[in-house]
């Protein structure tokens, strides 16, 4: 014998409840769908930008990607969760100024700001944000300072600038980029992998120390100048002429120089 | 700027001198650059050291009219003859050299003495500095400047030791300050601000205890010493500027 459908035999009534009950519901999706649709607000903005700009950042939350670009103009893209930050850049002679941190001072709970900027190549960049990552690439300014109060991970990449300092208590650091000479280069980590890829030919002092893995790895970049320190908590020494200063210091993670 | 630009710089930035932009640059050089963070140290030791001595020994309100009060009872004290015979002779030759200054041959070769020691003791420590350069790289361990040394010796300066404690006592109470200042911000965060900072400030301590126990099997371990007063830096610039939010 041939099955009729469960449905087909139910009796109107119920029926007519049940597709009252699918309108209902359909209700409440679509009530809720202008929630949905803006539960995150864009900002964006451009500044023309003189020759060395420089860019200050203070985030509360979230990651900031700082990107150098051939345009003579300063792009700011922000991508804010709820609840919503305030972003109020300023825009200084010779200085682009946001701070999330300041604009949203005693406001309670506020939401992620992802930036994405773009700033010309000889930008200085001098970022930080409480909890967040914090991405620095092509740039070649006097000056990158990437500084994470938390944790998050800090990726520079294609730098060339004298003064590199990098810092954060959970997360990793990478540095991509050149030692100029006379520069000035330190990276600062409570516990992740510190990665330094840099040209064999840099020229360096180095003061690298690892308390507590003591794992500091030099590859192509050891040599006989370098000292063990501190049943080999620390290692300093001379790469090339040593022209430059790197200062590593990763209290409970290691420490890995590359070949660029 | 080069390291000399910054040096420059550091009288005015322990003066609190500096426009916001300067001082961050010369605070964030500190960091980075150990033979300023030396002349800095040098310069933070003699700025402390004056003003011990100058609050230890406070001026009398008005100290001028006092001593105009004092030369008068002296004058008046004086035979009148004997008054006349100081005033011609002091209109003769005033004091030393015509220089205002009353010395006694006694008192003079006593100075020329001293300024001889001095020079003696200052071209010794610029020979030391001369015949053992100071290495940038051995410099990182900590050891005492010259300026350092010769205070501690002379007593009038903390040693190593006694500086590292005053520090350390220094952030940790700093660092009382800042979690107070957390514990009434802490309310208004989310959850997931929270957790991140319980779980940065556990990785802090971890670190902070660890250097504490290798620091009390081994009070001259510079490189936990330094590694724990780090740490500590961490924890204050945590709390403080978790503190903000």
């Amino acid at each position: 014998m041939k099955r009729i459908p469960y449905t087909t035999c139910q009796p109107p009534k119920i029926r007519f409840l049940k597709g009252l009950l699918m309108i209902v519901a359909a209700s409440a999706v679509f009530a809720s769908a202008p929630q949905v649709l803006f539960a995150q607000k864009k900002f964006d903005k451009s500044y023309p930008a003189s020759k060395n700009v420089r860019l200050n950042l203070v985030n509360r939350t979230g990651t900031v990607t700082v990107q150098g670009w051939e345009r003579k103009e300063v792009r700011i893209s922000a991508s804010l969760e709820r609840p919503f930050a305030q972003i109020e850049p300023q825009n200084l002679s010779g200085e682009i100024r946001i701070n999330v941190v300041q604009d949203n001072h005693g406001r309670g709970e506020v939401g992620d700001v992802n930036f994405t900027i773009y700033v010309p190549y000889d930008s200085t960049v001098d970022i930080e944000t409480r909890i967040g990552n914090l991405n620095v690439s092509n740039v070649q300014g006097g000056f990158v300072r990437a500084h994470i109060t938390s944790e998050g991970d800090v990726s520079l990449a294609n730098i060339s600038a004298s003064s590199v300092s990098a810092k954060n208590l959970i997360g990793n650091i990478f540095f991509d980029g050149i030692i100029k000479p006379g520069g000035t280069y330190f990276f600062k980590s409570m516990s992740g992998d510190v990665n330094i890829r840099i040209p064999l030919k840099s020229s360096f002092k180095l003061l690298a120390t690892a308390p507590s893995t003591r794992n500091i790895a030099l590859g192509s970049f050891s040599n006989s100048s370098m000292r063990l320190l501190g049943d080999g908590r620390r290692v300093v020494g001379k790469v090339g002429g040593g022209e430059a200063s790197v200062t590593v210091e990763n209290q409970r993670g290691t420490i890995t120089f590359l070949r660029r | 700027m080069n390291c000399g630009n910054y040096q420059n710089l550091i009288s005015a930035y322990l003066d609190g001198e500096l426009d916001t932009g300067t001082w961050r640059a010369v605070e964030t050089h500190l960091e980075q650059c150990d033979e300023c963070t030396r002349v800095f140290s040098d310069f933070s030791t003699i700025l402390e050291f004056c003003d011990e001595t100058y609050a230890a020994e406070p001026e009398p309100p008005n100290s001028h009219a006092l001593w105009c009060r004092i030369n008068n009872i002296i004058e008046s004290e004086l035979p009148e003859t004997q008054a006349e015979t100081v005033a011609s002779e002091g209109r003769a030759s005033s004091g030393f050299w015509n220089t205002g200054l009353n010395l006694s041959a006694g008192q003079i070769a006593s100075a020329v003495a001293g300024i001889a020691l001095v020079s003696s003791l200052l071209t010794i420590v610029a020979f030391q500095n001369l015949t053992t350069p100071a290495d940038p790289l051995a410099g990182q361990d900590g050891e005492e400047t010259v300026v350092e040394k010769v205070l501690a010796d002379l007593g009038i300066g903390d040693s190593k030791v006694e500086r590292n404690e005053r520090r350390l006592k220094e952030q940790r109470a700093a660092i009382e300050y800042w979690k107070n200042r957390v514990e009434v911000r802490r309310a208004s965060w989310n959850i997931e601000t929270r957790v991140v900072f319980d779980r940065n400030l556990s990785e802090i301590d971890k670190a902070v205890s660890e250097y504490t126990r290798l620091l009390n099997e081994n009070p001259h371990d510079t490189i936990s010493n330094e590694m724990l007063d780090s740490a500590l830096k961490e924890k204050m610039e945590l709390l403080r500027e978790f503190s903000e939010l």
